[in-house]
């Protein structure tokens, strides 16, 4: 259904809400998506609009959330008072604040224009044909979707905030098979972008090409300790998995832990760990998260020490701290939780991955994950199962089908000597994880 | 949720929109889904905050050959209904004929169906079943949503207006953390809001003791199923492997089609008429009739499953959906095993030395391939015929002919309903499912850690 932009809705229902003592929190989203899968059977065309508002109401510390489509919204005020009394009351929730100087906008909203099938089957042939050239025509394509996606939000608060803002998200997932005379081996991939045009269409091929033949045509990797070289895509993976270690104050305990209450490091001096809405390369282009804070960039490790944390305003009031910007909403039908934006290693100009390559004696060089990593950050754990390449005096020689690098995360992540300057990144939690090229010395592998 | 008669209240005009939409060719149908979800958040000291949320949606849906379109637009009225059928002309080329058929407007829909001392009841309820799980939660981190789901659907083909009916379903999911060890936490049922308090509360309780024992050595092994972990091993292994999408080449059951894989005398079906199982349904998310599909008979691949774009087949009624902005893909509804004659004792005897697994958390499969794990919950040694002490969380691994051919010509005498068998994930897409099954002995699988 087309909604114009000013069918008085949003502002019917903050009216509707405000009063008894209660502040106010109303969100509208409005996105549109558009899907092209081609697999054997033929091709699915999806295309869907909606549009959904969520209303916070806060007293006391207490909070009561309820949404529904827009011929159910003016219900809304009633069902969040209703269950405001069933809240428990809890330290730091309450109503955000604008911040010293923001203007409250007043903008409606507006359907976002339906993203471009045409476009959508563009980058499904590009990538086709980039894995018949990555592949030598040993790779073929099971399955293709891209999906196209725009959203427009916006959130006013009986505090006085009233903001607007959009964002697009394009992604590439394919299941890929490849044949040799070993065999049949199939994985799926998935590539991200804040933009279509920006879709790494080459460079997923290129990924799928190796996720599949590495393990087909390598050989399993037989040294038990070596120089360990991650490729940003796999360390991607592992450095998203920490940052529920810096959600608010929820992981306090558990990060001192680790750091002995501050007097050890987390990781190597090399490393810093941000968060960060506008990052180059990042998979999500934030503005304002779903609780209207201004993003920007957090910075959560510096130098191996602990630093920052991503908060959102209940958090923050904990912590006695200003926002992150780290409200994140999966869906407008779900209320507000911490998460990242677009959460990564920052990179070291200068060091190129062939210098790290270079350094390498003897070692593997993890070019693909072949599983979800495993990560307990509780018990200081993790693994990962990779393939990737055996490396001599800097250089990649022989193919590795599969091996295996676990052990204690803290040590890993102190360990880390060298980082590159490729920074890349996967999509991963609520929004994007990233690395550049990570190099830990002497590590055990199986 | 609203009365359920909102859905059909313009059923004429909207199976005259349907049918004019499509054209010679064309297969489609009209989709509408509305869902109430209540929530609640939820620590070790008993439930936090309540929020609820209400979705509802219309999908247009026009098949050609091997091609599907999908329109899809929020809201279950008539407009969204004109909405997404102009949009889905629009894209298939069409004629925008849909004016001729325009109807009366819509009246306001009613507030919502649902009282409020019922929900304030499920609240109490539920803080109760909490209370219940953790008695003493010292030591204990718990960060848990429960959620309470609500679905009602109804299909609008080119010739007829086809309720789905309403189903209810109680989901958990979170983390539970005890002396620096933390594990995921999930739960879910579609069973009346009381026995689901209950069982989650069971799950709660057993999620949240310190891990009892050592997981069994890594190696092949022979394992007994309890009733319930045997509806998930058939619903792996059987199940899934002959759902009509199992890509280019079949799955390694849907290849050998009449050939025996299993004991003689065993029946495997796929029933969505039992109306006691969580997957059943009349009509499928398609407007197909369910019907009961015999995927093994005497031992014998004898069905498969299929939906209206598997192709090959005719649909035998099990299209199925997780929302109205996803397509049907094939999938089971409730998979039902026959009794055999012996008792349980009788099996742990014929096993000797081996595993018992009276739970299965989840399983999944590779159809093409044939292999599949089975990540086991709760399980007890097997020594000398007698059970014995509990076993840590592992996982079991096998091939799915070997697994068949492995399964004891004897198994048991009672079937029950499954308890941990209730939601089926593929491709992302969740849907309810069911089963029931006699215990059962397989040789030769193979044990290993579970993997997080």
């Amino acid at each position: 259904m087309t909604h114009g932009a000013g069918d008085g809705l949003f502002e019917r229902v903050l009216d509707a809400a405000a009063g008894d003592g209660a502040g106010a929190e109303l969100y509208e989203r409005r996105g549109a998506l558009l899907e092209l899968t081609e697999d054997e059977e033929g091709s699915t065309l999806l295309e869907s609009h909606e549009r959904g508002l969520a209303l916070r109401l806060f007293k006391a510390g207490r909070s009561a959330f309820a949404a529904a489509g827009p011929e159910r919204a003016d219900t809304l005020p009633a069902e969040a008072r209703r269950r405001l009394p069933r809240a428990r009351a809890r330290r730091g929730v309450r109503l955000g604040a604008p911040a010293p100087g923001e203007v409250a906008e007043r903008r409606p909203l507006s359907d976002p224009p339906p993203p471009d099938a045409d476009l959508a089957r563009t980058l499904l042939t590009g990538f086709r044909q980039a894995l018949t050239a990555s592949g030598r025509g040993a790779v073929t394509v099971r399955e293709a979707s891209v999906s196209l996606g725009e959203r427009a939000e916006r959130l006013a608060t009986t505090a006085g905030r009233d903001a607007t803002w959009g964002s697009r998200l394009a992604t590439l997932v394919a299941t890929v098979v490849g044949r040799s005379s070993a065999g049949r081996f199939s994985a799926r991939v998935v590539g991200a972008a804040s933009r279509p045009e920006d879709l790494p269409v080459a460079r997923l091929a290129r990924h799928a090409a190796d996720r599949v033949l590495l393990p087909l045509n390598g050989r399993p990797f037989e040294a038990t300790r070596a120089d360990i070289l991650l490729d940003p895509l796999v360390a991607a993976h592992l450095v998203g998995r920490l940052a529920p270690l810096f959600f608010g104050d929820e992981e306090e305990v558990l990060l001192a832990a680790r750091t002995r209450e501050g007097r050890d490091a987390l990781a190597s001096p090399l490393v810093s760990l941000v968060d960060d809405a506008a990052a180059p390369g990042g998979l999500v282009r934030g503005v304002r998260d779903g609780e209207g804070t201004l993003q920007g960039r957090t910075r959560l490790v510096d130098r191996g020490m602990p630093f920052g944390r991503l908060t959102d305003v209940a958090a923050s009031g904990r912590l006695s701290r200003t926002p992150s910007g780290s409200a994140v909403r999966m869906t407008w039908s779900a209320p507000p939780r911490i998460g990242v934006t677009n959460f990564f290693v920052d990179p070291l100009p200068g060091v190129s991955p062939l210098d790290l390559l270079g350094s390498v004696g003897r070692g593997l060089y993890a070019a693909v994950l072949l599983e979800k990593p495993e990560v307990d950050l509780s018990a200081d754990t993790f693994r990962l199962v990779v393939a990737g390449y055996v490396v001599e005096k800097g250089r990649a020689t022989e193919r590795v089908s599969e091996a295996t690098v676990s052990g204690r995360l803290s040590d890993f992540l102190r360990g880390i000597a060298g980082i590159g300057d490729d920074l890349k990144f996967a999509l991963g939690g609520t929004g994007s994880a990233g690395s550049p090229t990570l190099l830990v010395p002497r590590w055990k592998t199986g | 949720m609203g009365n359920p008669a909102d859905l059909m209240r313009d059923a004429d005009d909207a199976v005259k929109l349907v049918s004019g939409l499509l054209r010679r060719g064309e297969s489609g149908e009209a989709f509408r889904e509305r869902t109430r979800t209540e929530t609640w958040t939820a620590s070790e000291s008993g439930l936090l905050a309540p929020a609820l949320a209400e979705e509802s949606g219309t999908a247009v849906r026009i098949r050609r050959e091997g091609s599907l379109l999908l329109v899809a637009r929020s809201g279950a009225g008539p407009e969204a209904l004109r909405d997404a059928v102009r949009e889905a002309g629009r894209r298939a080329g069409n004629a925008p004929f849909f004016k001729a058929h325009r109807g009366a407007a819509p009246a306001p829909l009613p507030a919502g169906a649902e009282r409020p001392e019922e929900e304030e009841g499920r609240t109490a309820a539920l803080a109760a079943a909490f209370a219940r799980a953790l008695p003493d939660p010292r030591g204990l981190a718990l960060s848990v949503e429960v959620s309470r789901v609500v679905t009602e659907r109804t299909v609008v083909t080119p010739r007829a207006f086809l309720p789905c009916g309403v189903r209810t379903r109680l989901v958990a999911s979170g983390t539970i953390r005890r002396a620096g060890s933390e594990r995921p936490f999930s739960f879910q049922s579609a069973r009346p809001f009381g026995e689901a308090a209950d069982a989650l509360a069971a799950a709660l309780r057993e999620a949240s003791r310190p891990a009892s024992g050592l997981p069994p050595a890594t190696g092949p092994v022979d394992v007994v199923f309890s009733p319930s972990a045997a509806s998930v091993f058939w619903h792996e292994v059987v199940g899934h492997a002959l759902e009509a999408d199992a890509g280019e080449r079949g799955s390694v059951l849907s290849r050998v089609k009449g050939a025996a894989v299993a004991p003689p005398g065993l029946d495997v079906v796929d029933d969505p008429g039992r109306s006691d199982l969580p997957g059943a349904y009349g009509v499928d998310d398609e407007g197909t009739l369910g019907r009961a599909v015999p995927l093994l008979a005497g031992g014998i691949v004898t069905g498969l499953l299929s939906d209206r774009r598997s192709g090959a087949v005719d649909s035998n009624g099990h299209g199925r959906t997780s929302s109205y902005r996803r397509p049907p893909r094939v999938r089971m509804a409730n998979l039902v095993a026959c009794a055999g004659e012996a008792s349980l004792d009788e099996l742990l005897d014929r096993c000797g030395d081996g595993i018992y697994v009276r739970e299965v958390a989840s399983g999944s499969a590779d159809p093409e391939s044939g292999r599949f794990v089975l990540l086991v919950s709760a399980a007890d040694g097997i020594r000398r015929g007698r059970r014995g002490a509990p076993l840590a969380p592992f996982a079991l691994t096998g091939e799915i002919l070997s697994a068949l051919s492995s399964v004891e010509e004897t198994w048991g005498s009672e079937v029950l309903p499954a308890i941990g068998l209730s939601v089926c994930v593929k491709g992302g897409d969740a849907v309810p499912v069911g089963g029931a099954a006699a215990a059962i002995l397989v040789r030769g699988l193979t044990a290993r850690a579970a993997r997080r």
